[in-house]
């Protein structure tokens, strides 16, 4: 998000970076944006770049900027991640978030293939035990918060049996692909019987990769990507019927 | 009389970290040799060991020392009270010493509190990296900042056995998105466990490193760490990231190198 752009005039992908981040939910209502100065530094570009790009996310509601001591940039209290998730799912087409998840899920499958023939025993475990920490989550009404917590460990999860691929190149492109796909995975969410069902579902990729068997893997992480796809495609019909 | 200090170390058998009798230096660093070949193998294992030991105690030595001398500066600074703003002042010299290293490319640099050290921040990475040394820098909450790096391993086997060790392969994606070895060691103040200080060594660089001499024996061999993942092989079936799994291949002879808890092996 915050990660070296490159060179002066790229004000628009540094206003792209930050309100994917207040869209996704990594940044949440009321959050201070670090100092202009900062991003500059952090991004790599120069401070007038940033200032544009501030402009651009005031304008569209995406930020607040308030004066005195106390002042700064944040985010604005309206930011809802599952209300940018709505607008984005009613924006795209059918035919898109379907793509959308071919992509993904071809990307998944072959990171969770390659990680069922290189990962050790002992390295799944590690993740099997963070999943066992949502259990508090799964077949219960959540607050916003414990939502984005459950969506929040679900995706480092996925990402961290992605890398076990060993793959620095597959790795970095599910960090991409996630960032886009998963605040519609938020729509879902809502609904405790989908959590606990994909809970059960990512329980078995990881039975799979630990027994090292790169067919069942990838089987069982096609299994869950096209179950959530089946209910995003679910939500965009009915949006349709509204 | 107190009975001896169990001391938890390494066991790179298991890649974890197990409670041991110090007593009995027992870590992974010490060969567990198989030896089922004839004699003719081994000084083809012994070369490869010594050649990687090398390799290691250039970085080790180094890294701690500044981890010793980053102590004693947290100590002159005050401890209580030291701010995420200071201690990035304090690690800075240290980190651009590193990346300085002439002898090898050192990917990153830097040291991580551990959590509740600094006095406005509950976790931090002062952490340099790259051809341009750029800072990291998460932003709050994004999935990197969730990440609870107690957990991993380059902090948690420095922490728990007290030792410096060489973490991964692994794709490193909280720092650089790149494949990667981490070297940690442990910094402590007054007894107590503070940080790591560390350095990453992309896979590519020990890779181009490490193949040429270990061509160079007279059989092909295999650099694996602790879970049997390779780092750097000359048997063409393996290359970095595979793993060695009991089930599918057969290990003839295997070998620990010095100062690293890494192991070499020759495969059937």
């Amino acid at each position: 998000m915050f990660l070296p752009i490159g060179d002066a005039g790229r004000a628009e992908l540094v206003e792209r970076r930050i309100s994917e981040a207040i869209t996704g939910g990594h940044l949440r209502a009321g959050d201070r944006l670090p100092s202009e100065a900062d991003l500059a530094r952090t991004m790599g570009v120069a401070p007038v770049t940033v200032r544009e790009a501030l402009l651009g996310l005031r304008s569209r509601g995406l930020v607040v900027t308030r004066r005195g001591r106390n002042g700064g940039s944040f985010v604005s209290e309206e930011a809802d991640p599952l209300e940018f998730a709505r607008e984005t799912l009613l924006a795209s087409s059918r035919f898109a978030i379907r793509d959308l998840g071919v992509h993904y899920a071809a990307l998944t499958m072959a990171g969770v293939r390659l990680a069922a023939r290189r990962s050790a025993p002992v390295e799944v475990a590690a993740i099997r035990s963070r999943l066992g920490r949502l259990d508090g989550l799964a077949g219960r009404e959540l607050t916003p918060t414990e939502l984005g917590a459950w969506r929040q460990t679900m995706d480092d999860l996925v990402l961290e049996l992605v890398a076990l691929s060993q793959s620095a190149r597959l790795t970095r492109d599910q960090m991409r692909l996630q960032a886009e796909f998963s605040p519609l995975l938020r729509l879902i969410d809502v609904d405790a019987g989908i959590r606990v069902h994909h809970r059960e579902l990512f329980e078995n990729v990881l039975g799979a990769v630990e027994s090292g068997d790169e067919d069942a893997a990838g089987a069982a992480i096609e299994r869950l990507i096209a179950d959530a796809i089946d209910a995003l495609d679910e939500l965009r019909l009915r949006a349709d019927d509204a | 009389m107190m009975p001896d200090p169990v001391q938890p170390v390494y066991d790179a058998d298991h890649g974890d970290v197990v409670e041991a009798q110090r007593s009995k230096k027992g870590d992974g660093m010490s060969a567990t040799a198989v030896q089922t070949l004839g004699d003719a193998e081994t000084p083809v294992l012994e070369s490869a060991s010594s050649i990687v030991s090398a390799y290691f105690a250039k970085l080790l030595p180094m890294l701690e020392e500044h981890a010793a001398r980053l102590a004693s500066e947290i100590v002159e600074s005050g401890g209580d009270g030291l701010t995420a703003t200071r201690m990035d002042d304090l690690v800075e010299p240290h980190a651009h010493e590193l990346l300085d290293f002439a002898d090898e490319p050192i990917y990153g640099a830097g040291f991580i509190a551990t959590v509740d050290l600094l006095a406005d921040a509950p976790s931090h990475l002062a952490w340099w990296q790259g051809a341009d040394r750029r800072k990291l820098v998460f932003p709050p909450r994004s999935i990197k900042q969730s990440i609870d790096y107690r957990d991993l391993e380059w902090f948690r086997v420095p922490s728990l056995t007290g030792n410096s060790h060489v973490a991964g392969p692994y794709v490193d994606y909280l720092c650089s998105d790149e494949y990667t070895m981490t070297a940690a060691a442990p910094v402590t103040v007054d007894g107590n466990f503070v940080g790591v200080a560390g350095l990453d060594v992309l896979i590519e660089t020990i890779e181009r490193r490490l193949t040429p001499p270990l061509r160079a024996l007279a059989s092909p061999v295999l650099l694996v760490n602790g879970v049997n993942r390779v780092l750097v092989s000359t048997d063409r079936r393996f290359s970095a990231g595979d793993v060695l799994r009991a089930d599918r291949v057969e290990v003839l002879e295997r070998r620990g190198c010095d100062a690293v808890d890494l192991e070499v092996v020759i495969l059937r």
